[in-house]
């Protein structure tokens, strides 16, 4: 036996140590090196498609995977909730309350994560476009990418420019955010001027104008989503010529046309196949977030869809309400029981539906960033700046005309008592409504935001303290003026605390 | 002849009878002997009579007396000893007997009347004699068929029904006393003896399984701590950890869920790690990881320092814990069966919500006539507005939505066992049947288990062991927002219908629905299921072979492999955002491994000195495979993914790890006093790019057992003590695989195309965590009652595997780096007290207490976690706490205003604070640091009692000096911004702010903008005492049994989580230490409740 066993035992321990040498390397199944990425044309358009996935998917942000978080969720709630059109029905701790109430902090998980997909997508970005630029002659299709590249970080950029600095028109040398346009950049770096934010985002959209030329669909950008973009830009700026330029470029494109009084309603439930869509995010049945993840979810509900807790406000209905025919109420869809609309809290529920109905579902839709009516919308504004009436209240009559106000048009007539701004920033809150213009466009242009109506962004409100039929008074932040720094969200306390060169908005 | 002994410093002191056959013994030695040479010496007889005279001088005595001479290396013992003795005409080899009793000294006597004294092994064997005696058990029942044996001989007996045995040995014999179930005992042959042996489940205390190797206690140089199945068993669980609390000094146990199968969460001597996992290794029967039932434990053994530690390397920066199953024990088969059964219920803790009348009576607050801005208010409540709005009829709906989702539930537990022993063959065979019915509506946990150990003695030196075990799960698990329901929905709304059927409701339901959210969680969880299964099996070879005489090889192996199934499934029928089209999402995963360790050993004895040793190599590699499936449109009914019509999605993914090391260790021992281990292990791990793979880990530990040194020989006193020392480095690696690669995630899409996202950061040079551990201890034995041990150590952590913070513009949260350091100091005492000790009654305590610093060093920058939802933050800063509260402290309620109040502090440029202030703006409110989730101290205490076959025991567990941030009081203590939210009874000492004057503990519900948020309100003092378990056991008397036929039966009654003594308002202070996902250490959110239990239970071996 103990022959047979030394014997076990030589021949045991060479094979053991043979079989030890076996520590490798594990590489992700589900991931690749960012190495390897960028030295495929595959690797390339799937990063690519990783900039457009960011702003609908849920990422995980301080070690979980909210459903509450998802780019484009905060992209709206954080600009409209903070506007006079949506009135909150229902105190939340869900942070979107601090838009209603303007109880931000730095730590508010929304606005952090914001930030942090501003970032990763021109992370993401940025390395596509080191990897492409180092081609020697790229062709059409990566050229095409290359452009959406700088068109997504303009955008980007932009977006970020918008929530976290004061208004350009206001400040253009105030403190803008920090601009990334390489991939090795230091990571401490400090915040640009407002300027230079809206140099950098002008240069890489006009960049991508040039380089797209291979439209890939309205779920992707194109050389006239830059455009879209460049003219949105220079109206925040003020430059009235090229915004001007730029809306009639994307308009004499050819390539969109205005959705009719009769398309229009259906317009955003089919948003990737609509004429008038420059640009919007595809989202796929598969990414149909429900009541905790969707965009629709706290505006709309069909009663399981979602929370339904805020509504469209009496402020804009008031400003509607002169018009019953105007195709655009068919957004605004009042909860009624037996003709009776219903109220929660005391505050009535007008639900949204703009994010709503892609596939019958009550909370899928394709959100637009860019469609055409905007840039008819963005020239007459520019116009009615520059004195144009005439052009401005044309532009205004064309979106008019295709909103089943065809018998109300100004015809080149500035009604009494109004300016031709006032005219078309009048249209233009009733057409973009809830698709997060409302806040930029009041502050930008130095208005005070009246949010004096029955809603739960009074501090301290109680149902019983609420009476329809007079308007409220005493409250706190009924009259927002431009001035207001809460009118911007805090850098989040992430940045702050790592980033030493950067600085608290006030 | 007539003698008297007054006193020889006898090692224990003999009884009156004992000294009576010792006479009848020295007279037998004189008469009856037919040695010669002891004949020779009769002819001298000695009278002699001293007192407390050296024994150098006894000896000169007796020379002067006699003809003999004396011949002996003059010792410390010869100087030392003293004697008093008084004999007259005793034969020289009684009264030598006498005086050199206890020194370990022996003589021979030669012909010319030289005597030699010297080592025992030179002393002659005295002729054989009669010995008789009683063996019974520890509780004083006489055993029968005892094996009585001589030492190294075939020579034995066995006692008969009354215990009573005779047997004819010499006085230097040691007769050895074994019996099935209980521990050999080995005493030196004496007239008379009575002995009681104790049962076998301490036998272990002997050997003590540590790293690679067996030990004896006495031999141990490092802070281990054994705990026995004998002192697990009072608690009933599933789980070991839990079955721990409070029995082991350093140890924290935190029970944070009572859902059924979930398991308890360790930490060992604090946190010593920020990212890596804290969890201590598991070892079960000398491989790394497995799975056992808890019933099949022998004993558990806990590695707290590097001294034993460092034999597991990379993987034991928490600790260790081995688990030893249980074995054949020698003799004939046995059997054991043992039945529990009882119930449970949910434990509340202190946050009783409101009923229908008291919550009324609370929203009366919310109608005071009180705009903070307005001069003219009244602060009277508006009861006729009240009224309109809150028909008095609500006093009287009282629907308890937590005691109709929380129910008594029923436990029962089987385990059966059959063992056995040949020459040739050991086995063993357990099987558990665990069902656990959740106190929660529609949850469960079963689970069966077998564990098959067998080994096969090829020969004496070569055996081969096979060991499976095997386990199957099912269970029920729930939806967090079913719980969240529990609490919150209103005492006005009835879940049920008339029919007494959940009650539909949602979002377009007419009828008056008083709570927030059109939610009724009963109907939801009747229409809703989230069922798992678990199957398991380790396979488990071990060949071990003696080579020669000193060296042995030794492999190890296991097998492994799992795989584990959960299901997420809601009807068409269940309200709320699948209602109509119903979802099932499944999720599959596949784990499988393997792992080897093999060692030579070897082990020398050189005179007085041993070696012993052992080296070799382990190997190790597991594989996770993932795959889930989940979609919509599912006819009603059904509940399979073949079914689902849309929005199906699919998700797979694989991960591998590979670890390699080679183990050596050396245990050198002197004189079985002196003691030296040093080990070094060199591991390998594929979670380190291939340049920074390898580390190693050694350490070096000693132990001096005074207690056998001869000036502590025969203390009365202390009858134990050793002196401990060890410094080693164990490792950390836990941190999945490939976090050192720059990455981009190809698992998302765009527009139905694949789509890839910067995941990760490269960190090149990513390597071990290592944690340098100091320890220093020593074990103290008194009067053989009482046991103290006590430990001190000094652990730092250094290289942590830290997610360092980026600035988030960077595109990511963080990069793993090897920076930063945790330093945790700690004194542990250990006490064990045999208060009580008497033939029919014992009182014994076990008491523990241990406490940690944490202290982080060399932080390279301030890290703010803040967590997502809630935004809670802790902070990471150089000089800090691990876990460190980072939030606005609350100051109470603005007397004038019934405003909320916090503390805003002002800085100069330097940081110094200028001034501190009160504030009701929370934006301008200061973070600051508010305490940490980590206590100061915790422990445990067990008493037991034992009166004849009745054993009571009593274990309660404490902690002491922790936050816990009880953040179910965001909701439930809300000041009416959520009026709709049902509300917690106030503690005392709580009040409402009314009017201008008021000093209060809650703002005005008109004022309170912001009150809510995170701040210090809700960070309570998370310090309790919980009476853990009180468990009364009767062992039935033998003579009743015998007639039944059975060895041994024991009943039994045992309540578990009794009472929980704590000032903490909220859930539960046992909040999680564990960061996960949605879960922050030390917050206590919402949570399926833990339970009290009620259990019988009854024990059968035969």
């Amino acid at each position: 036996m103990n022959r047979i066993n030394t014997l076990l035992l030589w021949i045991a321990l060479p094979l053991l140590l043979s079989i030890t040498g076996c520590v490798k390397d594990v590489n992700p199944s589900d991931a690749i090196t960012t190495a390897n990425l960028t030295t495929t044309s595959d690797g390339l358009i799937n990063a690519v498609n990783g900039a457009y996935a960011l702003l609908k998917d849920h990422v995980e942000f301080a070690g979980s995977t909210d459903e509450n978080n998802m780019y484009l969720r905060q992209y709206f709630q954080c600009a409209d909730f903070a506007s006079d059109d949506i009135v909150c029905g229902q105190t939340t701790t869900d942070p979107l309350f601090y838009s209603f109430s303007l109880g931000h902090t730095a730590t508010q998980t929304n606005m952090r994560y914001f930030w942090y997909i501003s970032y990763k997508i021109i992370n993401d970005v940025n390395t596509v476009i080191e990897a492409v630029e180092k081609l020697s002659n790229p062709d059409a299709a990566s050229r095409q990418l290359l452009g959406e590249c700088y068109f997504l970080r303009a955008l980007t950029h932009f977006s970020l420019v918008k929530f976290y600095a004061m208004p350009y028109t206001t400040a253009p040398s105030g403190a803008g955010i920090i601009l990334r346009t390489s991939s090795t950049d230091p990571a401490l770096k400090a915040r640009s001027s407002v300027q230079e934010v809206y140099q950098s985002v002008i240069g890489d959209a006009e960049k991508g104008a040039a380089l797209m030329n291979a439209p890939r669909g309205a779920m992707y950008a194109s050389k006239e989503a830059a455009w879209a973009l460049l003219s949105r830009a220079f109206l925040y700026e003020d430059n009235k010529d090229s915004t001007i330029y730029y809306s009639s470029q994307v308009i004499n494109s050819g390539r969109f046309t205005l959705s009719t009084a009769a398309s229009y309603p259906s317009l955003f439930a089919n948003a990737a196949a609509a004429p008038e869509t420059i640009f919007c995010v595809a989202f796929t049945t598969t990414e149909d977030y429900g009541k905790f993840g969707s965009i629709a979810s706290m505006i709309y509900s069909n009663g399981n869809s979602g929370w339904g807790e805020e509504y469209a406000s009496q402020s804009l209905r008031d400003t509607m309400s002169a018009h019953p025919e105007d195709v655009r109420w068919s957004y605004i869809v009042p909860n009624t029981v037996g003709g009776v609309v219903q109220k929660k809290n005391g505050i009535e529920m007008y639900y949204i539906s703009k994010f709503s109905g892609q596939g019958g579902s009550p909370t899928l839709s394709s959100p637009i960033l860019f469609r055409l009516a905007e840039m008819y919308l963005n020239r007459a504004e520019a116009e009615a700046k520059a004195g144009q009436t005439g052009p401005a209240l044309s532009d205004v009559d064309m979106i008019r005309t295709n909103r089943g106000l065809a018998g109300s048009l100004y015809n080149g007539q500035t009604p009494s008592g109004q300016t031709a701004l006032d005219v078309v920033l009048k249209e233009r809150r009733i057409e973009l409504a809830f698709e997060g213009h409302r806040s930029f466009d009041v502050y930008r242009n130095k208005l005070s935001m009246n949010r004096t109506y029955w809603g739960y962004h009074l501090p301290g409100l109680k149902e019983s303290d609420i009476d329809l039929s007079v308007q409220p008074s005493g409250y706190a932040n009924m009259i927002i003026s431009p001035d207001n720094p809460k009118i911007i969200y805090y850098i989040p306390i992430d940045e702050i605390e790592t980033n030493s060169l950067c600085t608290q908005n006030n | 002849m007539k003698f008297t002994r007054l006193t020889a410093f006898p090692a224990w002191e003999p009884s009156h009878k004992l000294l009576f056959i010792m006479r009848i013994t020295a007279l037998f030695l004189l008469f009856v002997s037919l040695h010669v040479s002891l004949w020779a010496f009769s002819q001298t007889s000695i009278s002699l009579s001293v007192k407390k005279q050296p024994l150098a001088a006894v000896l000169t005595l007796i020379e002067r007396k006699s003809d003999y001479r004396f011949l002996y290396q003059e010792t410390s013992v010869f100087s030392r000893k003293e004697i008093s003795l008084k004999v007259q005409n005793a034969s020289l080899d009684y009264v030598l007997s006498l005086i050199l009793e206890g020194t370990g000294l022996g003589y021979t006597i030669n012909d010319n009347h030289l005597v030699v004294i010297g080592e025992k092994e030179t002393a002659v064997a005295l002729p054989a004699d009669w010995i008789t005696g009683v063996v019974k058990n520890e509780r004083g029942e006489p055993l029968s068929n005892v094996s009585v044996l001589i030492k190294g001989t075939a020579r034995g007996t066995q006692t008969d029904e009354r215990g009573r045995f005779r047997i004819q040995a010499a006085e230097n014999d040691s007769l050895e006393f074994s019996y099935i179930g209980f521990e050999t005992q080995s005493v030196k042959a004496r007239s008379s003896l009575d002995i009681i042996l104790r049962s076998a489940s301490q036998q272990i205390n002997d050997v003590v399984v540590v790293g690679y190797s067996d030990k004896k206690k006495s031999e141990l140089t490092s802070a281990v701590t054994v705990v026995t199945a004998e002192k697990l068993k009072d608690v009933t669980t599933n789980d070991i950890g839990s079955m721990l609390q409070g029995k082991v000094a350093g140890l924290q146990v935190v029970n944070s869920s009572g859902a059924p199968g979930a398991a308890a969460e360790i930490r060992l001597r604090g946190i010593s790690s920020v990212n890596a996992s804290q969890s201590p290794l598991i070892v079960v029967d000398g491989i790394i990881g497995g799975n056992y039932d808890p019933n099949d434990v022998e004993t558990v053994t806990v590695l707290k320092d590097a001294g034993a530690t460092a034999m597991y390397g990379s993987q034991a920066n928490a600790g260790v814990i081995i688990i030893t199953t249980k074995k054949a024990a020698a003799g004939k088969t046995r059997f054991e069966a043992k039945i529990t059964t009882g119930f449970r219920t949910p434990d509340f803790g202190k946050m009783k919500m409101m009923s229908g009348s008291q919550l009324y009576e609370h929203q009366k607050e919310y109608y005071r006539d009180y705009i903070p801005a307005n001069t003219d208010n009244s602060y009277k409540i508006d009861l006729l507005q009240f009224i309109a709005e809150r028909p008095r009829t609500l006093r009287s709906q009282n629907y308890n939505w937590l005691t109709d989702m929380f129910r008594h539930a029923p436990m029962t537990n089987f385990y059966f066992t059959a063992s056995g022993r040949t020459d040739k063959n050991d086995y063993y065979l357990g099987l558990t049947y665990y069902n656990e019915k959740g106190s929660f509506l529609n949850t469960d946990y079963q689970r069966i288990n077998l564990r098959a150990n067998s080994t096969h003695h090829f020969s004496p030196l070569i055996s081969l062991s096979n060991n499976i075990n095997m386990s199957g799960t099912t269970g029920k698990s729930y939806d967090y927002n079913d719980v969240y329901y529990a609490y919150l929905n209103m005492p006005w709304d009835n879940p049920y219908d008339s029919a007494g059927k959940p009650v539909y409701v949602d979002g377009n339901s007419t009828f008056k629905w008083w709570s927030r959210d059109k939610v009724n969680p009963i109907h939801t969880i009747a229409n809703s299921n989230h069922p798992y299964k678990n199957f398991d099996v380790n396979y488990d070879l071990d060949f071990n072979a003696g080579i020669t005489s000193w060296l042995s090889f030794s492999s190890t192996n296991r097998l492994a492999a799992a795989y584990f199934k959960s299901s997420t499934y809601y009807s068409p029928l269940a309200a709320g955002q699948y209602n109509g089209t119903g979802y099932l999402s499944e999720l599959s995963t596949l784990n499988y491994g393997y792992i080897s360790n093999d060692l030579l050993k070897f082990n020398f004895q050189l005179g007085e000195h041993r070696i012993s040793g052992l080296a070799g190599i382990a190997f190790e590699g597991s594989h996770t495979e993932l795959t889930g499936a989940s979609g919509k449109g599912l006819p009603v009914g059904l509940q399979v993914l073949n079914v689902v019509s849309n929005s199906q999605v699919v998700s797979g993914s694989n991960d591998a790890a590979m670890m390699q090391s080679y183990i050596s260790q050396l245990n050198y021992s002197f004189r079985d006093r002196y003691f030296l281990t040093g080990s070094y292990r060199v591991d390998g791990s594929s979670a380190f790019p291939s340049a920074h793979r390898y580390a190693s880990f050694p350490s070096i530990s000693a132990a001096w057992l005074a207690s056998k040194e001869s000036f502590l020989a025969d203390n009365r006193t202390i009858s134990n003590l050793k002196l401990r020392l060890s410094y080693g480095v164990t490792g950390s690696q836990d941190i999945g695989s490939s976090r050192y690669l720059g990455l981009y995630s190809l698992s998302s899409q765009y527009n139905s195309l694949v789509a890839a996202v910067p995941s990760q950061l490269a960190s090149p040079n990513l390597t071990w965590e290592s944690k340098y551990q100091w320890n220093a201890g020593v074990d103290i034995g008194l009067f053989r009652r009482i046991d103290l041990t006590v430990d001190v150590y000094n652990n730092v952590t250094r290289n942590l595997l830290l997610q360092v913070s980026q600035p988030l513009s960077v595109g990511f949260e963080q990069r793993w780096e090897n920076t930063g350091q945790i330093v945790n100091n700690g004194v542990e005492f250990g006490l064990s007290t045999a208060n009580i000790v008497t033939r029919d009654f014992t009182w014994k305590t076990d008491f523990n207490i241990s406490f940690n610093t944490n202290k982080l060093r060399q932080f390279p920058a301030t890290n703010i976690n803040t967590q997502s939802t809630w935004s809670i933050s802790q902070i990471y800063r150089e000089k800090g706490n691990l876990y460190e509260f980072y939030m606005p402290k609350w100051l109470g309620v603005d007397r004038q205003t019934g405003a909320p109040l916090w503390e805003e502090i002002t800085k100069d440029a330097q940081g110094g604070i200028v001034y501190r202030q009160a504030t009701s703006n929370y934006d301008s409110a200061t973070y600051q640091e508010v305490g940490s989730p980590l206590p100061k101290y915790q422990g445990g205490i067990t008493n037991t009692f034992r009166y004849k076959g009745l054993t009571l025991s009593v274990n309660a567990y404490f902690l002491y000096g922790n936050k816990i941030f009880s953040n179910s009081l965001r909701f439930v203590e809300n000041d009416g911004s959520e009026p709709y939210y049902n509300q917690a009874v106030l503690p005392k000492g709580y009040n409402i702010w009314t009017k201008p004057g008021d000093v209060a503990t809650e703002p005005s519900p008109q004022n309170a903008a912001n009150s809510t948020q995170t701040s210090s309100r809700y960070l309570k003092d998370g310090s309790f005492l919980s009476i853990r378990n009180v468990a009364l056991f009767y062992e039935l008397p033998p003579a009743f049994l015998k007639r039944l036929g059975v060895s041994g039966v024991t009943i039994g009654v045992a309540a578990d989580n009794v009472y929980t003594f704590t000032k903490f308002f909220g859930q539960d202070p046992q909040a999680t230490i564990t960061p996960g996902v949605y879960v922050m250490p030390g917050v206590s959110d919402f949570k399926y409740p833990n339970n009290r239990q009620y259990l019988f239970n009854i024990d059968f071996r035969f």
